[in-house]
């Protein structure tokens, strides 16, 4: 018998409720100017309500009756993997796609918003770099600013650059970037025009990990200084150094939304024991009623044991060692694929 | 049987590419209707000079009048032979429906028979000088084809010309002036068609849904731009025109506003089809093969109307159609088209308004979620 993670009751099922996001990490400062933005939109600290939103894209749909609130000045991740309708949430939020039931308000206001004012609040990366690379990195800057209509361009180009330590490559053409600083350049033509909201599509997707945690940094140090961000992305780790609530969708609906941490915990640790798919079999049974054992899957290479953090490991591969002939091991932190494993509620049925 | 590695690497090819332009299928269309357009071309070139209609005045009224006229249009296969009392001719040719109006003078088969000199004196509308030619020379095989079939030993026929306009115009002339028609729709066609193409195919058009400002007023600054840069290329090949082939304008100002009206409607129209194609690549090639079409029937080599009715009615859907009567009249003083210069104007007003219009809807449609 195995022990099953138990789903977050209040983000499981949207049908319609509004869940409630309470972040269990910590908050960053709110400047005042902010502080005042917030409370006159109406909405108290929450920044982004979605009500049992269900959106298509193509024929597919995309969204289930998601409902999730994003609180102010905090990192909200949104966790999936490919296809899982990230994309299309965080779209839902920036106004480009129309969802064909639920409410959506954003900073107050309800969309689809009438006027181009709520546009200006909000920055948007979206997962396509999607700059011309025929121009420099100040003319892609330049048109951004023309869009929309900064006061002065020149020094919010040069302050944006600077913040996002690309100002020595201010005059160089897009064409001739690297991948990771194509994604810093989209960062800072969304930061231009200093959004509350920020929403970014895989931020790091495709990029290196230097460049990842330079982005990682800027992200953080928005955060620091009370812009609220929502984040897509495929990485657990990601999530976990980055955000304070994490919304996880998965197959369009959504699975869970609380701290990182607490899903990393949900998962627990992974042992990978390296044998023979018919010794694997042999000693799955043996396994599963070790003491911390939540779950015991047959791999290709071997058996994968999912346990509880508090498991004891050696205790486990002791046990396992005397009734099965083993190659190897390791223990490692449960993926996002494992992740799903404990929180897809229909395979937590099955399992 | 057994199909080689080679064979399904090619089928798989095959079904690939072929699913794709099942998935485009307006490019196919477009690219179906550059196919027609060469058939257009080759057929319309086939046309020039030829069966131009013209108007026959018998005065003469005898046997020998009317079987002149039959072999006129048989042998050369110049004449497209209409028979007119002299009033209802000389109408016709101030109008446009007739190119000549030959007349066959009184006692005409009197002097056939008796074998002494005829005069045949034909009016032509003298467009350019390609026409008159073709006109005029229509004339001797036409005379040795009546003698043979007369078994006449020898007749005299001598051609007096009367020109419609008081001064001749080059072939080329005309020509080159009907080509900064073209070279207008291919510039700012092309250049339209890039600037919105690039939008979809880079991906940035989704951020300029996302800024304030409409997204459909920074497209706009862009085909400003492009139209700017088009106006400038166009200016540079009047200017050859000008220099380089020895051709003033007799009417600066209506050349030049008929230049810009013509970058206006087909950087619109350019526009329009970058939207629809979305990709930057094929578009040149399009846009050149879709401009013969406009070109071609327009009256660029000579009066449309003289290819016949149907081409002629067809031509009337082209703006190349009135851009081409407003420069010709521009630059040669030439009135190709039965429509006056206002019309003309008027209907490539009414071109541009329509053509901006469309591409504004079409972009909208694409654009604004």
């Amino acid at each position: 018998m195995t022990e099953q993670a138990e789903l977050p009751g209040d983000a499981a099922q949207a049908g319609g409720v509004m869940p409630t996001a309470e972040p269990k990490s910590g908050t960053a400062e709110l400047d005042g100017e902010r502080r005042r933005r917030h409370a006159s939109s109406g909405t108290a600290s929450s920044v982004v309500r979605l009500a049992g939103i269900s959106c298509r894209r193509g024929r597919r749909q995309a969204l289930h009756r998601v409902s999730l609130e994003v609180q102010s000045a905090r990192v909200t991740g949104v966790l999936g993997l490919n296809g899982a309708g990230k994309s299309t949430l965080l779209g839902v939020v920036a106004g480009l796609y129309r969802p064909f039931e639920g409410t959506v308000w954003v900073l107050g206001e309800r969309l689809p918003s009438r006027g181009p004012e709520l546009r200006r609040r909000i920055g948007v990366v979206l997962q396509e770099t999607a700059l011309y690379e025929d121009l420099t990195v100040t003319e892609n800057l330049r048109l951004t600013a023309a869009l929309y209509s900064l006061a002065r361009p020149a020094r919010r180009i040069t302050e944006v650059l600077e913040l996002i330590d690309l100002a020595e490559r201010a005059g160089d053409m897009v064409a001739s970037l690297s991948g990771g600083m194509r994604r810093r350049v989209t960062l800072a033509r969304a930061l231009l025009h200093q959004p509350e909201l920020l929403i970014i599509d895989e931020p790091t997707l495709g990029i290196d990990a230097e460049a990842r945690h330079a982005i990682w940094e800027h992200i953080r140090l928005l955060r620091a200084r009370g812009t609220t961000v929502i984040a897509a992305s495929n990485y657990l780790d990601e999530v976990q150094a980055l955000c304070d609530t994490a919304a996880v969708l998965h197959e369009g609906r959504l699975v869970a939304n609380e701290t990182p941490a607490s899903l990393v915990a949900q998962a627990g640790q992974c042992l990978d024991l390296d044998c023979a798919a018919d010794a694997a079999a042999g000693i799955t049974d043996l396994v599963l009623n070790l003491p911390g054992v939540t779950r015991a899957e047959v791999s290709s290479g071997g058996l994968t044991v999912f346990l509880r953090e508090d498991a004891d490991t050696d205790e486990i591969v002791r046990e396992v060692l005397q009734r099965a002939h083993i190659t190897g091991f390791r223990v490692r932190a449960a993926d996002l694929a494992e992740v799903f494993g404990v929180l897809d509620p229909v395979r937590k049925e099955t399992a | 049987m057994k199909m080689t590695p080679t064979l399904t690497a090619l089928g798989g090819g095959f079904r690939a590419e072929f699913q794709q332009l099942r998935r485009s299928r307006l490019l196919v269309v477009l690219t179906i209707a550059e196919a027609v357009t060469f058939l257009m071309l080759v057929s319309i070139f086939g046309l020039t000079g030829s069966h131009v209609p013209t108007a026959v005045v018998d005065r003469d009224g005898g046997k020998l009048a009317r079987q002149w006229a039959q072999v006129m249009s048989a042998t050369y296969q110049t004449y497209g032979v209409r028979y007119m009392d002299a009033s209802s001719a000389e109408k016709a040719l101030n109008l446009g429906d007739v190119a000549a109006v030959l007349y066959i003078p009184d006692g005409f088969s009197q002097h056939m028979a008796h074998h002494s000199m005829i005069r045949i004196h034909f009016r032509v509308d003298n467009v350019n000088a390609d026409l008159t030619n073709e006109v005029e020379l229509g004339i001797p095989p036409a005379a040795r084809a009546f003698a043979v079939a007369n078994h006449f030993p020898g007749i005299r026929v001598v051609s007096a010309e009367t020109d419609l306009v008081p001064h001749e115009v080059g072939f080329i002339p005309y020509l080159v002036v009907s080509a900064l028609a073209l070279a207008a729709f291919v510039v700012a066609g092309t250049l339209a068609a890039s600037a919105v193409a690039r939008e979809f195919e880079t991906g940035t058009l989704a951020y300029l849904k996302l800024s304030p400002a409409h997204p459909l007023i920074p497209l706009a600054g862009r085909l400003l731009a492009t139209g700017a840069v088009s106006a400038a290329a166009v200016s540079v090949s009047a200017l050859l025109v000008v220099v380089g082939y020895g051709v003033e304008p007799v009417h600066p100002a209506a050349t030049a506003v008929g230049l810009l009206l013509c970058v206006v409607i087909f950087s619109c129209i350019g526009a329009g089809i970058g939207t629809v194609v979305q990709r930057a690549l094929p578009l040149s090639a399009l846009i050149f093969g879709l401009a013969l079409t406009f070109y071609l029937d327009s009256g660029s080599l000579e009066p449309a109307r003289f290819y016949g009715n149907r081409l002629w009615v067809i031509g009337h859907t082209s703006p190349a159609y009135y851009a081409v009567g407003i420069l010709q009249y521009g630059v040669h003083g030439l009135r190709v088209t039965p429509e006056t210069i206002p019309v003309s104007f008027a209907a490539l007003i009414c071109w541009a308004l329509l053509a901006a219009g469309a591409a504004w809807l079409g972009l909208r449609r694409a654009v604004v979620t």
